[in-house]
């Protein structure tokens, strides 16, 4: 109870914050694996924005945009992970891509895993960092 | 603006506002399904104006197991003013005193003007919104543009210049707009504007509708305070 309403403080007394600076920006990537020994190398990004959205397309998701919410809870999560892992919003992620990931695209496979790369402005050049990666979570069909 | 008016307003704004997000988890998991479901049916009776007090009150309550559930906002800042919105709606509901119903209400109003003040303030203390490199690394790499081929507004320095002061100056100017109805209608149309473009551009469509659901309370509070003066 009383952490529900250390979350509901924010809300009654708001920063405003936003977009003050524009901090290290998160990127879920996943892997498929076999077994648990499999090291993961083919690792995929989750949800990779689409090349051109038309402005009809854009004036629909006004009112019906499910998959891009859900993708923002999922940054915040990851956001939550870099600052301070837990299990809660590890879960979230694992669970979100399971979710998503179709039975022909998992074929024989057993586990799944994310991981977290942030992209950042350094000088002029765009950096990636490896910050996180998951536990192994059995697929379960 | 009456207060009862822009009260009554506010209550459908942020149910058509809650409505629009919680069918979104209607397809989700199912403990997600049947919250939202929830929310969906409270929503649809403070439209109709069915026990207005106690629906907000148990939107309220739902609103804190939707907190505890994603164990924080599912939507940032959005939702947090959609949980601002119902709390100020509730005590305004449930306070002693029309005075204290006032100052409940008017919270909401002062909260909202901030929003603008408050989010244009810290963008203008810093050189890279001031110079618009800030909006260009939002273009460039940031989580929020929703295709890649807008990312290509990285590439316009001067266009984001231009753009990076036009929303730092109407943020700080916002407050201004308060001395007359007139200006406040006019500097909600450009808010509604900029909304709707951030909705479009990032896919913050759920920033755009929360927000219009807080607009009758400054509009009540600008009359309240200057018109009464």
């Amino acid at each position: 109870m009383l952490n529900t309403l250390k979350l509901l403080l924010p809300a009654l007394l708001p920063s405003w914050r936003f977009f003050d600076f524009i901090a290290p920006s998160p990127r879920i990537q996943f892997a498929l694996l076999r077994s648990e020994d499999e090291v993961p190398n083919d690792w995929v990004l989750f949800r990779p924005r689409p090349a051109y959205l038309s402005f009809t397309q854009m004036l629909g998701r006004m009112v019906w945009n499910p998959v891009w919410n859900e993708s923002l809870f999922m940054v915040s999560c990851a956001e939550r992970i870099i600052e301070q892992p837990t299990q809660h919003s590890e879960d979230e992620i694992l669970k979100r891509i399971r979710f998503e990931l179709a039975a022909d695209m998992l074929g024989d496979m057993k586990y799944i895993q994310f991981r977290l790369v942030t992209v950042q402005r350094v000088e002029k050049e765009l950096v990636e960092e490896f910050v996180f990666q998951s536990r192994l979570e059995p697929i379960v069909r | 603006m009456t207060f009862d008016y822009a009260l009554r307003l506010t209550e459908v704004l942020m149910s058509f506002a809650f409505i629009l997000q919680s069918i979104e988890h209607l397809k989700s998991f199912n403990n997600e399904r049947i919250l939202f479901s929830l929310r969906i049916v409270l929503s649809v009776l403070l439209v109709i104006d069915f026990y207005s007090a106690w629906v907000i009150a148990l939107l309220f309550l739902l609103a804190l197991i939707i907190l505890h559930r994603f164990q924080g906002p599912y939507n940032g800042g959005a939702d947090r003013m959609g949980l601002l919105v119902l709390v100020c709606l509730c005590l305004a509901h449930f306070a002693p005193t029309p005075y204290w119903q006032e100052i409940a209400f008017g919270y909401l109003a002062l909260q909202l003007v901030l929003s603008y003040l408050i989010s244009g303030w810290v963008k203008v203390v810093n050189p890279d919104w001031r110079s618009g490199r800030a909006l260009r690394d939002v273009f460039q790499f940031s989580t929020y543009p929703v295709s890649d081929s807008l990312r290509g507004f990285a590439d316009s320095p001067r266009l984001l210049f231009v753009m990076s002061w036009s929303v730092m100056l109407f943020e700080l100017l916002f407050p201004l707009s308060l001395f007359s109805t007139e200006s406040l209608v006019v500097a909600l149309v450009i808010a509604t504007c900029f909304h709707f473009a951030n909705a479009c551009i990032f896919g913050l469509n759920r920033f755009f509708w929360i927000w219009i659901a807080a607009y009758p309370s400054i509009l009540w509070l600008q009359q309240r305070v200057f018109t009464s003066a």
